[in-house]
């Protein structure tokens, strides 16, 4: 099973890596509050989003490429909700709302801004710190048991799932000499009916294999987080530097 | 401190379908070596999950004095570690030493004991020094030791082995021979290496479609031709083997 499928460069050393999980994780709620209450069309505050965002990455030393791809990731769905307001108002002009002062192409742009800078903060966050951490951190949070624990699960059985679709991709291309004789549709749907159904199996044992070792609906955890005033100072710095350029001050 | 497992007309069905365990009864006596082998189907990893309250079925499963049920289920788990057959479903987490400390941590034990207990295993295991590598990255071999030790942590009175010794090449077989040979626990070890569980057992039982068949010493049982015969397991073809690579 890989096991860096989210946390590709938990293990890299930056100053942001050694940052409290806590520390990073409000840290990042609280910008994207901050960027995603930006007005419609304001553009302009975008440049010092993206620069401060830049220097969080260089400070990261998290490839830019990987960041990159990550993003390409939900691209369809940002690049669709930014496209599908110009369209919108295109074909119904009587639902244009007022743009005062900027076109809805600015509108549009500004959701596009607004989700890349969401999605780039969030793999940053994922990138920079071990899952376990971060789920030990939104636990102390105080967020509720239930969603740190379907998390927990999720993530583990998303190698689950990885390693069954590794398994019978390598099965199919071992007896595809050349092209698909079949039709590709129905031997890839076969596949991927087998990989759910054997992931579930999977699935299954693993958990038992948990049962069996008194596991109780938590994931136990010795570690312990330590806050340190410096933490605090650099979020405290991160978040209101945001506020200042959100607010225009 | 090894204990005693006593099975008691255990019937169980997956579904409304066919019984897989049909009336089993058999004692199993404390650190006693006990092999349960068995064709394809047989119903002896179902079997293996009864012991620790996995499954539930029909009749009792009794390990020590504790009748196996929902009430007791924390306790009995804590005194029967289940090896799974497929190390792979049993290390879930990104290292080895986590992998250990779950048991551990989730009976509740505080982390310099859970600590103790992971350098043990794995020294146990000839294992030291594997604490921070992953688990995906190593041997089948070293990937079942770890799944032992995953399980020796938890000092468990019963350990319950699923095939231990399947894709298991002859020198690693020996080694965990060894290994379960110097435990103390009650072992009970399934699986369809038949040698194996000849030479490390001190009594064995052959399931064949849900029933016990047969109870004694191994090497008496695998001698009984037509006994082995009936259930699929014939050994006979190994002598011829074995007479063609050692003449004389």
């Amino acid at each position: 099973m890989k096991h860096d499928f989210l946390d590709k460069y938990s293990n890299l050393d930056s100053p942001i890596h050694r940052l409290d999980p806590r520390v990073k994780i409000l840290s990042v709620f609280l910008a994207i509050v901050i960027i995603v209450s930006e007005p419609l069309g304001e553009l302009f505050h975008f440049v010092f989003y993206f620069v401060i965002i830049a220097l969080l990455v260089g400070l990261s030393r998290v490839p830019l490429k990987y960041l990159l791809v990550r993003c390409l990731i939900v691209s369809p769905f940002i690049v669709m909700a930014a496209a599908f307001l110009p369209l919108s108002v295109k074909l119904s002009p009587e639902l244009q709302p007022d743009y005062s002062g900027y076109s809805v192409y600015h509108a549009s742009l500004t959701i596009l801004f607004k989700a890349y800078s969401a999605v780039i903060l969030l793999v940053l966050l994922t990138s920079t710190e071990k899952f376990q951490r971060l789920l030990l951190g939104i636990r102390k949070l105080k967020m509720p048991r239930l969603v740190g624990v379907i998390s927990a699960l999720m993530y583990r059985y998303i190698f689950l799932l990885t390693d069954e679709v590794l398994k019978t991709t390598r099965a199919r291309e071992s007896r595809t000499p050349g092209k698909l004789k079949k039709s590709k549709i129905k031997v890839y749907g076969n596949q991927m009916a087998m990989v759910f159904i054997r992931s579930w199996e999977r699935a299954h044992r693993v958990y038992d294999a948990m049962l069996s070792r008194g596991f109780h609906g938590e994931f136990p955890d010795t570690r312990s987080l330590r806050l340190s005033g410096s933490d605090v100072f650099v979020a405290i710095i991160f978040v209101g530097i945001l506020l200042v350029i959100r607010l225009g001050i | 401190m090894p204990t005693g497992i006593k099975l008691e007309n255990l019937s169980f069905s997956y579904s409304r379908g066919k019984k897989v365990l049909k009336n089993v009864t058999v004692e199993i006596q404390p650190g006693e070596r006990f092999g349960i082998i068995g064709p394809s189907g047989a119903g002896k990893s179902t079997l293996l999950l009864h012991l620790n309250g996995i499954l539930s079925g029909e009749g009792t499963v009794q390990i020590g004095e504790t009748i196996v049920n929902k009430e007791s289920i924390a306790d009995v788990r804590r005194k029967v570690g289940l090896v799974f057959q497929n190390p792979d479903d049993q290390l879930f987490n990104p290292t080895v030493e986590e992998d250990i400390a779950f048991g551990p941590l989730n009976f509740g034990l505080n982390g310099e004991t859970v600590s103790e207990r992971v350098r043990e295993a794995l020294q146990a295991m000839n294992l030291t020094g594997f604490e921070k590598l992953t688990s995906h990255h190593l041997s089948l071999g070293e990937r079942k030791r770890v799944a032992l030790a995953t399980v020796l942590a938890m000092r468990p009175e019963v350990i319950a082995l699923d095939e231990p010794f399947s894709n298991l090449d002859p020198a690693m077989v020996l080694q965990l021979m060894k290994i379960l040979k110097g435990l103390d626990a009650t072992l009970v070890l399934v699986s369809q290496s038949i040698l194996p569980i000849v030479a490390c057992c001190d009594r064995m039982a052959i399931l064949k479609e849900g029933e016990i068949v047969a109870v004694g010493p191994p090497k008496q049982l695998a001698a009984n031709v037509e006994l082995m015969r009936s259930c699929g397991l014939d050994l006979s073809f190994y002598r011829e083997i074995f007479k063609e690579i050692f003449p004389g």
